[in-house]
């Protein structure tokens, strides 16, 4: 399974999102706002938790989040430049 | 002082801080008291409470909302008394912490039932959320938290014009605080996560939603269902971090009283909906209905927290 498979399995399925597959998620679609994927800040807490406990990769903060939250493949990015 | 909600930013504010009383009268105040200490500030009160509380209906009924819940059926003189009591003890606690602000904690005695079980609750290296509402006087509390020594984080508008805000800059205590700011990129919630991870306190308001803003429940408080956020109790299933409910109460001109009145845990992996955080809001709701038993003229919410429509 690739990085970006696991993220998106990652997010459907701990973040409990309903009728949505991981294989729906498009590698560029925005994960949070109105547009693309619609998560909020809320599951951006369980986002951070998750990639610590499966990737032991730190989102630290806001400047962090901007840049990993972008969409799934630069959240992929984030966790692989510091693994 | 809101939770996080990053839609916070475009909704109308039902609440002010200056619910009660414009800015120049506060201002008025602290000169009172630069003048002629706390006592002349208190009986300046008096009267001032009195005045406004007879010929102002409209600051009357500002206290209308909850006093219907707390105490129905009251006769004029007995609703008008209980009126003046809110605003007398509102005005008081202002003075308070306007004191504290300015001068310090000297002369005003702080009595915390429940340091052992916070000392405790940190040692576990999870953080604490410090879940605290507009109820005695909350700025006192968290200035009797030094003993902690961890970091204190506050969620807080900074929109000019916030009588929360004003204090903690007219008394230059944001320094000894951090601000997060709701209304930052996620609602700051990757801020709060990273100030629980480092085992520091992070306090929020539990008793007060903006108007059309997410991430709400209803629970019934005093008899009628109230919105409330869960974002806390959602952050402390994220991150194991137990959530402290803390009233502050005054008990005498010179001192006040801080209470752990409960501390809630909420378990990991509840799930997205707000339904599955109802038991947990419903705790400190029903904290919240205890303390307005035992402190009816210290809760300070002075609007329509029942008619809320989100």
């Amino acid at each position: 399974m690739t990085m970006n498979e696991r993220l998106k399995k990652i997010i459907v399925e701990d973040l409990f999102l309903e009728d949505i597959e991981p294989e729906e998620i498009d590698d560029e679609e925005a994960l949070f706002g109105d547009d693309g994927l619609g998560l909020d800040s809320l599951d951006a807490v369980e986002l951070v938790v998750q990639v610590q406990k499966h990737f032991g990769v730190e989102i630290k903060n806001m400047d962090e989040g901007r840049v990993a939250f972008g969409s799934i493949n630069t959240l992929a990015a984030f966790i692989e430049e510091r693994q | 002082m809101q939770q996080p909600d990053e839609t916070s930013s475009k909704t109308t504010r039902q609440w002010s801080g200056r619910a009660v009383g414009a800015g120049w009268q506060y201002n008025f105040f602290y000169c009172m008291i630069r003048i002629g200490g706390r006592r002349l500030a208190y009986l300046i009160a008096y009267g001032v409470v009195f005045y406004y509380t007879l010929f102002t209906p409209s600051q009357r009924a500002k206290t209308k909302y909850y006093l219907d819940k707390k105490f129905p059926g009251k006769n004029s003189f007995g609703r008008f008394t209980d009126s003046f009591r809110m605003i007398l003890n509102l005005a008081k606690i202002l003075i308070d912490r306007a004191v504290t602000g300015t001068m310090g904690m000297a002369g005003m005695h702080v009595t915390l039932h429940g340091r052992e079980a916070l000392l405790n609750l940190l040692d576990e290296k999870k953080g604490v959320i410090l879940m605290m509402s507009h109820v005695g006087c909350w700025q006192v509390a968290l200035s009797a938290l030094n003993f902690l020594n961890v970091p204190v984080n506050l969620l807080m508008h900074q929109e000019e014009g916030d009588v929360d805000r004003h204090y903690f800059e007219q008394h230059g205590l944001s320094s000894m605080f951090k601000i997060i700011d709701p209304n930052s990129y996620l609602g700051g919630t990757l801020d709060m996560l990273a100030a629980l991870k480092n085992n520091e306190v992070l306090s929020v308001m539990g008793d007060r939603v903006i108007q059309g803003s997410s991430n709400i429940i209803h629970v019934p408080f005093l008899g009628k269902e109230v919105p409330f956020h869960y974002s806390p109790f959602k952050i402390a299933s994220a991150s194991g971090s137990p959530i402290v409910v803390l009233f502050s109460y005054k008990t005498s001109p010179d001192s006040y009283e801080l209470k752990v009145a409960r501390i809630i845990r909420v378990p990991k992996n509840l799930g997205r909906s707000g339904k599955v955080f109802s038991p947990y809001v419903e705790q400190y709701v029903h904290a919240l209905e205890s303390y307005t038993d035992e402190h009816p003229y210290q809760f300070l919410n002075f609007y329509d927290m029942w008619g809320t429509k989100t």
